[in-house]
This record gives C-alpha cells, structure tokens and sequence, in this order.
C-alpha cells in the first residue's frame, strides 16, 4: 500500500494533466495555475524540513565542538536573524519585504554583495575554462573555440573596428557572428531540443506508468 | 467611381469666375473645415456582420466578421473606423464596445457572459459621418470540450506515446534491445571505483531546481544508480542540495539503492543534505565543501543554472572526475569544457534507464529513437515539398 | 553611519569572496557560512511572505477558498517526515508533484520542444542557409540515436552532428563570456566607486 497509492496519485495527476491540455473548458483551463500554486504550497511547507537539517547538522557541530564548528555558529546564527526578522517583522512593524526594514538592510548589505560577487566569480573561471578547452587540441575543442571567437568578438565594439575596413560585409565580425548564431548555432539547439522533448517524453510515461518509481523509496 | 465620389462631385460643379474667386475665399476662410462641410454622405455600412460562440476556447468571448465598406480602401476611401456595437435586444439599446481602425474585417469581444444572447452591430465612420449595419443574430459564448487547433498535437503525442509504449512491451516480454555505448555512463563505474580506491567521497549535485522540473527527477533516478554503486563499493556519498523537497526525495532514493544493493545498515540521513534554497549560496557552500573535503568523483546531474560552472571549476581543481549531465542548452558548453564527461541532454533522461539496464526502462529508450526516425521522415519529406513549393504539409505541424 | 556599515560590510563580504579564487581561507569561509544561513533565512521568509501569506493562509482562512484545503494537507503530509513512524505518508506528496510534473512536461515540451522546432524546420532548399539548418538538424538527431553503433554512414553523419553541436557550445560560450565580464565590472565599480569613492 506504501508505494501503490502514490504510484496511482502519479499516475492520475500526470494523466488528468495531460487531457487538461485539450480542454479549453474550466476548470481543466485552469488547473496549470492552480498546481503551480499547490507546488508552491507543498515547497513552503518543506522548506521546514530543510531548514531544520541544517539546524540540526550545525547544531551538532557546535555540540560536539567539532572542526570548524564556530563557522556552524555563523550559519545558525545568521539564518535565526535574518528568518526571525523577515517571518517575526521582529525590529519593525512594517512588512519585511518594503524598504528600509531591518531585513531590507542585510538584503542590501549582506545578501546582495555575497550573491553578486559568487556571480561574479564567474568571469574568472570562465577565462580558465576557456584556457583549458584551448590546450585540449582536438577538433571538437577548435570548432568550440573558433565559433567561441567569432561569436565573442561579434558582439563587442571593437570587433565591428577591427574589420570594418573591409569592402565585404559578410566578412565583418558581426556579420560572422549573427550568422553562427542564425544558422549552425541554431541547428543544433533545435537537434537539442527535440532530443531533450523525446526524452522527457520517454521519462513522463515511465513515471506515469509506474516503470520509473525509485523516488519513491523501498516499502 | 463609387455613386458616393459622383455625388460629392456634383455638388462643386458651377461655372464662371467670380464664383471661383468667391469659391477661393471662402477656402481660406473656413479653411479646413469646408471639406468636413462638404461631406454629408455616410460611407456604405459593412455587410455581412456574423456573430459565433469563439471556437475552442474556455467560453466568455464572441467572434465578429464582416465584410469592409466599400469606401474602405475602395470608393471614397474615407472610412476612418469601425465600431462595434452590442445589445442583449435584438431592438438595443446597442453600446458601443470597441473602435477599430480601417481595414478591420474581424472582432473578438472578450467580455461576454457565457449563456447570455448578443447583438452585435458593426457601424462605420468617415470622421463625419455614420453608417450602421443591421443587427446580427443572436448569440451567446460557451466553453467547449475540446481544442480542435490542438488535435495535430494529439495526434503527435499519441504516435510518440504508442511507440514507446510498444517498446516496453516488447522489452518486458523479454526481447533482447541493443543499446549503443554512451561514454558518460559507462564512466561511472570508473568514477566510483577511482574514489573508493582513494578512499575519498563521492559527491551527487542534482541540480538546483526543485521536483517540478523533470530534469531533476531525471537526476534522483541517475542519484539511485550511483548510490547502488557507492552502497556496494562501501564509498562515502555526499549529496548537497538546495531543495526541501528534492532532499526530501533524495533520501527515498538512496535509502532504497542501498536496500536494494543489500547495504541497508550503511546508509543514515545525513547523506543527504540541505544547504540553502539560493543559487548562489548553494554554489559558495558546495564549492567550500568540495575544497574541504576533496571528493574524487562529482556528479551534477539535473537542471543548471549560472552556477554550472562555479561548480564545475571548483570541482576541477580539487581534482575530481566529473560527470555532468543536464538539458540546459545553455549551461552545456560549461559543463563540456569542465567535466571529463557530459551528457547532453537527451542523454540526461536516457542515463538511468541505461545504468539500470531494466529493460522496460531500455524499451523506452528504443521508443524515443522511433520518434526520432519519424521526425526525421518528416523533416525529410517536408523539406522537398517545401522546396516544390507544396506549403500544406508543414502547416500541419503548427501549434496552437 | 547605517549606511556607512552597509557599505563597508558589504566591500569586505565582497572581498571574502574573492579571496576564494587564492584558496580557501577562514575569511572565504566565513563570509560562505554567512552567505549560507543569510540566504536560508531569506528564503524562509520569502516563502511565509510571499507564498504561505497570501497564497494558502489569506485565501484559506479569510475568503474561504477551500479548495486549498487540499495542499495545506499536502504541505502537512510533507512536513510528517519529521515523525518516523509516518514519514512515509510524504510519499502521496511527492507523488503528486511528480505526476504534475510529468504531465506538464510531457505535454508542454512535445508542442515547444518537438512540434514547434520540427515546424520551423521544414524549410525550402532555395537558400545555402536553409540547407546548412536541415542539415545540422537532421545530423545532430542523428547523433543522439541509441539503438546502433556509431559506425558507417550513421558514424559520419553523426560526427557531423558532434560538430554542429560543437560549433553551437562554442557560440554560447562566447555569447555568455561579455556578460560574465559586464558582472565583475559591476563589483568593481562598487569597490572602487561606491567603498572607495575613486571614480566619479
């Protein structure tokens, strides 16, 4: 019974989702919106069983003043604060979300500099990732980086000044560039993209049949 | 000429100068406005006004057509506007509802009540003057049952489906299906094998979005394989993830391999973990984890963001073999020139059917290449009827 | 003086993190148990604010909107993984998103994935631009065949797929490296601008 009744909910709900899809009249035309707002529900509700983990696998650090357990302080503490501000409106009566709030302040000054600068970390290994896939010397690896090149330097000014000089446009960087993207670029994204479709086909039905059920653990 | 242009004309026929003069200053008198004056002929109203219930839609909205005036484009050629007017009375009163521009042959009006009678009237304007249309029949909005522009979808979705259903039906009465190599897949073994020699980690990334993305349920079937391995190799697993749900799942998941692979004592909780549900933060707190605790196998397999290559690079230097697999276009070039291994997306859904070597779950995979033969009959037909200039059968194909 | 901190905090978290790109450090390390629970913390308000408020709490309890009775269960079911005894009961939960989640993605990517880009590729041979699309198309497909080896004319077709395929991780690679630059400028300018006031 532990594993029947979901693999029916599974099997329904995915079936009842894909009829809905033809069906202009209500309530099948709304209920894309409607579980979208369940999923949210359902997720909100999880989100406590997270946060709890974390509590707990720090918590335990710092219990067993194990190494590293003072960073385990910093984790418990910053959630508390920040959760308790923004859930609590603990420090101001207005709502957290508005400016000027207490937890508007960590938004900007704590939250946004750690999210923007891990972002941006990314221009770095970029760089580095590109310097490997230029060592790697096989044609695949030229192909990627010559279309990398053009694709690069098409869509920067000094690209279009390095060979505006040149009476014949299609040999301007930009032009090159549009091009790629236009045509082999866009090839191959759409060969992606009916694969991914099969696949994801081929995925739902082994869900909705019941032929992939792993997620749903032992009885 | 339309009678209408005649008549206009007609009026501005006299002869002999004074008038002309006479005529001239006048002009420069009223200026523009003589013209407007000028014009007391009301434009031929538009014929043909029908009124039907909107086909295949969830009801509350009334088509309109009519055939132009034709002083629009034609005649006069001073139509200026359309307007349509309603009742729920045959006799009105009509309100107006919408104004259109010249050239309109066709309304939706959204704003019906379902189940309740209409009259429509479409009127036309040339700045000056009215012409209306008589009253439509009666109708009223209805949602309907099915979706007609949606039956080529159907029928794709049903062809698709069959096919693959009848390959797991052919797998399940245990009929061999060849499956070719896919290098990505065949490396994990190699990937596990090399951590529990090293008495190092393994670490499982299923992506950053949540369960309502099948990519990610695609990695937890892939997360099931590999702690099939880890539970029989007896090497440490390590799975960080962003999701409350997604941990929720992944402990299902390899709590049921190690089961499954005779493990069960070796398994605890705590190898599947919650981080944050930030991309970004989640990205800082695996990339401290995997410096720390230098994991000699990382998979990331699911959906990827920006972070896909912070990861990644971290992954790299710390030395790990690298498997990735995720249906993000975008994140694809990343994860190619970071990882020893990627698979690219359809490869994604297709890895833990190969893994498992189930064969329902290999019948599967057959059933996709057929639809794959089918889309390339059909690119391959439509391309030379297109090129013949035969445009009906790719028409076919559009959705709605 | 608020302000003052905000900036200074923020121009030192944001050094923290770029400390990493040396190696790992305790400052590294702090400002990511930081980033950790700030974000965590964010997250869980976000979602009371944002979702539990007003989309099952308001409408639930004070338009009446029963029908939400059903995820509030659903939510609850969730959270009895907290009981061991019951935890199972998160099953018919997860089960349920899992089955949206199939039929929706079945659904939507046949039509946006499959139909839609098989639509926009039937193309007439008139042009070399169109030929180079079916081409790539058709050979990339190709390539993603599982139920015969690579070998023969389907070999070579297929590595002509590996090279379109090539060719278009390659264009977004470098259609991505600008904006990942534009990214590090904007930390920058806040470091030298807004923390040291050297630009103007």
């Amino acid at each position: 019974m532990r594993r029947e009744i979901p693999l029916f909910i599974t099997a329904i709900t995915g079936v009842v989702f894909i009829i809905a899809y033809f069906i202009p009249h209500p309530p099948f035309n709304q209920i894309q919106d409607l579980f979208q707002t369940w999923f949210q529900i359902i997720a909100a509700f999880a989100i406590i069983l997270g946060v709890l983990n974390l509590m707990v696998v720090n918590g335990d650090k710092v219990y067993r003043r194990s190494k590293g357990w003072g960073y385990s302080v910093i984790i418990i503490l910053s959630f508390l604060v920040m959760a308790g501000i923004g859930t609590f409106k603990l420090g101001s009566k207005a709502s957290p979300l508005e400016e000027g709030t207490p937890f508007m302040y960590l938004f900007y000054n704590v939250y946004y500099p750690l999210t923007s600068t891990v972002f941006a970390l990314l221009a770095f290994f970029v760089a580095s990732a590109s310097f490997r896939a230029f060592r790697a010397r096989n044609k695949e690896a030229a192909l990627l980086l010559t279309a990398a090149f053009f694709v690069m330097l098409g869509r920067v000014p000094i690209g279009d000044y390095l060979t505006s000089w040149i009476p014949l446009k299609w040999l301007h960087l930009s032009t090159i560039a549009n091009w790629i993207m236009a045509y082999p670029n866009m090839a191959a994204q759409r060969a992606i993209m009916i694969g991914i479709a099969l696949g994801i086909i081929s995925t739902s039905l082994r869900l909705i049949l019941g032929i992939e059920r792993s997620y749903l653990g032992g009885d | 000429m339309s009678e209408k242009l005649r008549r206009k004309g007609r009026g501005c026929r006299k002869g002999g100068l004074i008038p002309l003069a006479a005529f001239i200053f006048f002009l420069f008198l009223w200026d523009g406005a003589w013209a407007e004056d000028l014009d007391t002929l009301p434009p031929s109203p538009p014929r043909e006004v029908t009124a039907f219930d909107t086909p295949n839609d969830a009801g509350g909205s009334i088509t309109l057509t009519w055939r132009k005036s034709t002083d629009d484009g034609t005649g006069a050629g001073d139509v200026t506007a359309y307007i349509i007017l309603r009742a729920e009375r045959k006799e009105g009163p009509y309100k107006e509802i919408t104004k259109l521009p010249a050239g309109a042959v066709r309304y939706e009006d959204t704003t019906t009540k379902d189940g309740v009678d209409y009259f429509y009237k479409v009127s036309v304007s040339d700045g000056v003057n009215i012409s209306e249309s008589p009253p439509s029949q009666a109708v009223h909005s209805k949602a309907q049952w099915f979706n007609f522009k949606r039956l080529n979808m159907l029928l794709a979705g049903f062809i698709l489906s069959l096919g693959i259903v009848y390959f797991i039906s052919r797998a399940r009465a245990g009929k061999e299906l060849y499956i070719r190599k896919i290098a990505g897949l065949d490396a994990v073994n190699e990937a596990v094998g090399r951590a529990t020699e090293m008495g190092r980690k393994v670490f499982f990334i299923p992506g950053i979005l949540d369960l309502d993305d099948v990519q990610t349920i695609a990695g937890l079937s892939i997360l099931g394989q590999v702690a099939k391995l880890t539970a029989e190799y007896g090497t440490k697993l390590e799975v960080p993830v962003c999701r409350s749900v997604v941990m929720v799942t992944a402990r299902e998941t390899v709590k049921e391999a190690y089961l499954d692979s005779g493990h069960p004592d070796a398994y605890n909780d705590e190898i599947v973990h919650y981080l944050t549900d930030d991309q970004f933060g989640y990205a800082a707190g695996v990339d401290g984890l995997m410096l720390r605790e230098k994991p000699a196998a990382i998979f990331y397999q699911g959906a990827f963001y920006a972070e896909s290559l912070i990861l990644a690079e971290t992954g790299f230097s710390v030395g790990a073999i690298q498997i990735a697999g995720t249906a993000m276009p975008s994140q694809l070039p990343f994860f190619i020139t970071a990882c020893d291994y990627t698979l690219i997306g359809e490869e994604l859904f297709a890895a833990s059917a190969y893994l498992s070597r189930e064969p329902r779950a290999l019948g599967s995979i057959k059933g996709q290449d057929l639809g794959k033969a089918i889309i390339l009959f059909i690119l391959g037909l439509g391309v030379v009827l297109e090129t013949l200039g035969i445009t009906g059968f790719s028409q076919l194909f559009t959705t709605q | 003086m608020a302000d003052t901190i905000g900036i200074w905090v923020a121009a030192l978290l944001t050094l923290f993190i770029f400390s990493f790109l040396y190696k790992d450090n305790p400052l590294y390390k702090m400002a990511e148990h930081l980033f950790i629970g700030v974000s965590a913390g964010y997250w869980v308000s976000y979602l009371y604010q944002n979702v539990f408020k007003p989309n099952l709490y308001n409408p639930l309890f004070h338009q009446g909107k029963l029908l939400l009775i059903i995820p509030l269960i659903l939510g609850l079911m969730m959270v009895m993984r907290l009981f061991p005894k019951i935890g199972w009961i998160s099953r018919w939960s997860i089960a349920f998103i899992v089955g949206i989640t199939s039929g929706y993605y079945l659904i939507t990517y046949l039509q946006t994935n499959a139909v839609d880009q098989v639509r926009a590729s039937l193309l007439n041979f008139s042009q070399i631009n169109n030929i180079i699309l079916v081409v790539g198309v058709l050979s990339g497909l190709i390539y993603f065949f599982f139920s015969a080896e690579h070998r023969g004319v389907l070999g070579g077709t297929a590595k002509l797929g590996i090279w379109f395929l090539m060719v278009a991780f390659g264009a977004s690679f470098g259609y991505t490296v600008m904006a990942r630059i534009s990214l590090l400028i904007g930390r920058m300018q806040f470091l030298l601008g807004d923390w040291l006031g050297l630009l103007h």
